[in-house]
């Protein structure tokens, strides 16, 4: 049995990163990044580079802290609260750990030696779906799309999938800049966040930059997906959070009738209800991330990822629309922020597969669990 | 936090789980998966023998210190005895209002007289207690109590006249603690005082009170003159409000872990019923079943986060909001599952669960402060907004 509570060193984590970030992200800078047309905040990626949270789950080889995946959620989660403007999460999060569950493969370790020590950025598709891999000469070529890849214009390397004619699946490796591949970046809702898609036409790779096949490729996709679900999950429980601290700070300081507007119940009872949508979201996102550290199979951290992500996007999405009707008036004007937050919570609600996607994978594995007692 | 179950506790699990398998046997069968009182084969006096039965095994007590006969167990042990318990098939508890609620008061006000007059039938599974703290005109407004106690000027007996209400299992207990104004022209918070009164005498009658379920957990308590000593108080009297609210944080916190694993036995039952009879096939009740599973593995960490000493008071306040409501939205979904059948009494065990636990669970959101009561303190005290 375990304890969900934080140890004295997380806890300084997370109030490290409150500080910097603060600091570091505040939202006169998002919306610099979310008014023009630049894909981040640069400033803010060096720094966070500098400070070594990119391989703040990497082994200590290739430059990493070594720290467990609870560390890497609680700075996630203090990235959402101050909806930063960098590519941590597809570039340290999803791209990072899938090199990680490569090693020791010599280009997984060029590459996170690359995105700890030299600040490059990757990023990565789950799905090879609308892929083709065909064997060539000296290697491999590959034909295809890959739509809205999370922070691709910004990539140094891309993580594809593809599938042969057969339909087995490969994972491939490749620099963002090589010959046959287009990255067009789209404008989006969610302005705090970068999004491209991804064409290859007749991209030649040589052997080695595929870098699984076959059944250990799909296994590493899934773990991938599970883990990145875990940390997006943080990601929306820092965005709850900081809209119920929005909120409560916007009805505190609000006079109608002659009192602040936080002292009517009607008000109450929405952010109390804010509240456990929070609390409980947290708890089910520190309870999946302990779990991931323990290296469980697929099917028991599938389990544990759906719960993180099911209850962060749901308390993240009634969070940013409470947040939104509580200020009122000033909720749907640009100049306030709510709406940036409805839009990061919506966009990140759609990653990684909606809601409905996760309650079916957990429903397919409970209407055929052994439930009968022992 | 640590990375796997130590083997300290896998021992702990096992011991657990071999004394049930050697005790909830012979006459003790009946119990088996029972819930509680109103299940069927659960009897009050067949369920009391088992609290005794625990008691000599060493399974009462155990997050007492062990000056008072408790283990001291932390509180994932506590965590892990009660998911065996269920797993193993224990039935519901007879004595926790004694064992969980009481008791701890009784150890933070109580002088050693009153401690070792009372503690050792809690302990033992001998002596079973009441809460006398609802009034006909103070439910959700607690602190409008009227029952009034008077002091008798020769003897120091207190004594006691008016009437409590939502008595849980008072025809089945020997002692009843009240909430009483003992200063005449009092209000509110003030002049009230928290007393320890016998069940069985004259003074005192019960009237069960039938649910909606048909069966009659609750009673109405009259006091017409009830007595009992002087000695019988917790705290001062005029400062009873303290006493009776650090009993609530007694009701809301630890005292809930057990429930957790009776949920799961609930969820459990509606999921094989779901297996069964199809429901699985049906796209959005498959979805509702998910829900509802996840929903308890988060009930269950948000308990491992905040049930300990260090946890954040935002935090802690929400558990019982969100078990109720939880709760009651499996009692909702089993009816889906189970259709038209639902409407239909049955001698189908599980089919019988199911709609006792849709109308058992209407209560959750009710008792033990209404959801629109937590919703209040959570803004007020958690989130710190003005009254």
């Amino acid at each position: 049995m375990i304890s969900l509570q934080l140890k004295p060193e997380q806890q300084q984590i997370v109030e490290s990163a409150e500080a910097f970030l603060t600091k570091g992200s505040p939202m006169n800078l998002v919306r610099a990044t979310a008014n023009t047309s630049v894909e981040m905040d640069t400033h803010l990626w060096s720094e966070i580079a500098n400070l070594g949270w990119c391989g703040v789950h990497l082994p200590e080889e290739v430059g990493g802290l070594n720290l467990d995946w609870v560390s890497l959620c609680l700075l996630q989660e203090q990235m959402g609260r101050r909806l930063a403007c960098v590519p941590f999460f597809d570039s340290a999060v999803l791209s990072a750990t899938a090199f990680k569950a490569l090693l020791p493969n010599p280009h997984a370790i060029h590459w996170l030696e690359k995105i700890v020590q030299e600040k490059a950025i990757a990023a990565m598709s789950l799905s090879g779906e609308h892929a083709v891999a065909t064997a060539a000469e000296k290697g491999w070529q590959i034909s295809g799309n890959w739509p809205a890849v999370g922070s691709a214009q910004l990539a140094h390397v891309v993580l594809l999938p593809a599938r042969t004619l057969s339909g087995e699946t490969l994972l491939f490796a490749l620099p963002a800049q090589s010959p046959g591949l287009k990255i067009t970046s789209l404008n989006t809702l969610d302005k705090t966040r970068s999004v491209a898609n991804i064409q290859a036409l007749g991209v030649n790779l040589q052997t080695e930059q595929c870098l699984a096949l076959g059944p250990e490729a799909d296994a590493i996709l899934e773990r991938i997906t599970y883990l990145g679900a875990i940390g997006l999950a943080a990601e929306q429980v820092g965005v709850a959070q900081q809209c119920l601290d929005m909120a409560l700070s916007y009805v505190l300081q609000r006079q109608q009738f002659g009192k602040a507007i936080a002292s009517f119940q009607a008000i109450k009872h929405r952010c109390a209800l804010m509240l456990v949508e929070v609390e409980s979201a947290r708890s089910a996102v520190y309870g999946a991330a302990f779990l991931a550290d323990t290296q469980p199979d697929l099917s028991v951290l599938m389990l544990s990822a759906s719960q993180a992500r099911v209850t962060a996007t749901e308390a993240s999405q009634f969070c940013a629309r409470e947040n939104l009707q509580l200020h009122g008036g000033v909720g749907f004007t640009w100049e306030y922020d709510p709406h940036f937050y409805l839009r990061r919570s919506q966009a990140s609600s759609q990653r990684l597969g909606p809601v409905h996607e996760w309650l079916e994978r957990v429903a397919a594995l409970i209407e055929t669990s052994d439930l009968s007692h022992p | 936090m640590n990375s796997t179950e130590s083997l300290e506790d896998q021992k702990f699990r096992d011991s657990i789980r071999e004394w049930m398998t050697t005790h909830l046997i012979e006459e003790f069968e009946p119990l088996r998966h029972a819930n509680g009182l109103g299940s069927p084969g659960y009897l009050a006096a067949l369920a009391k023998r088992w609290e005794q039965e625990l008691a000599k095994g060493g399974w009462t007590g155990l997050s007492w210190p062990t000056e008072h006969g408790g283990r001291a167990l932390s509180l994932s042990q506590q965590m892990i005895f009660h998911e065996e318990y269920v797993q193993c098939g224990g039935p519901g508890r007879l004595g926790h209002i004694g064992e969980t609620l009481l008791a701890p008061t009784l150890m933070a006000y109580g002088n050693e007289d009153l401690k070792n007059q009372f503690l050792p039938g809690i302990l033992n599974g001998t002596t079973y207690w009441a809460q006398g703290y609802s009034e006909p005109g103070a439910g959700s407004d607690l602190a409008g109590v009227q029952t009034r106690a008077r002091q008798d000027p020769q003897t120091g007996d207190w004594v006691i006249d008016g009437q409590k209400v939502w008595t849980s299992w008072a025809h089945e207990s020997d002692w009843i603690f009240v909430i009483a104004r003992c200063e005449p022209g009092s209000s509110r918070h003030k002049g009230l005082i928290f007393l320890l009164v016998p069940l069985h005498q004259a003074g005192v009658t019960l009237q069960p009170i039938r649910q909606i379920t048909g069966e009659s957990e609750f009673n109405e308590v009259f006091f017409d003159g009830a007595r009992t000593p002087s000695t019988c108080v917790l705290g001062e009297p005029g400062q009873g409000w303290s006493v009776a609210m650090y009993l609530l944080q007694c009701e809301r916190g630890a005292s809930t872990l057990g429930q957790q694993a009776h949920f799961q036995n609930e969820l459990n039952c509606l999921i094989q019923v779901a297996q069964t009879n199809g429901a699985f096939k049906n796209p959005l009740l498959r979805q509702r079943l998910a829900r509802a599973s996840l929903g308890l593995r988060t009930l269950r960490d948000h308990a491992l986060r905040t049930c300990g000493d260090n946890a954040p008071l935002r935090a802690s306040s929400i558990s019982k909001y969100a078990w109720s409501n939880w709760r009651r939205s499996i009692g909702e979904l089993a009816m889906e599952v189970l259709g038209q059948e639902g409407n239909i009494e049955t001698d189908i065990a599980k089919q019988t669960a199911m709609q006792r636990l849709w109308l058992v669970s209407r209560a959750d959101t009710i008792y033990a402060g209404s959801n629109e009561i937590q919703l209040n303190m959570m803004a007020e005290r958690a989130l710190q907004m003005p009254k």
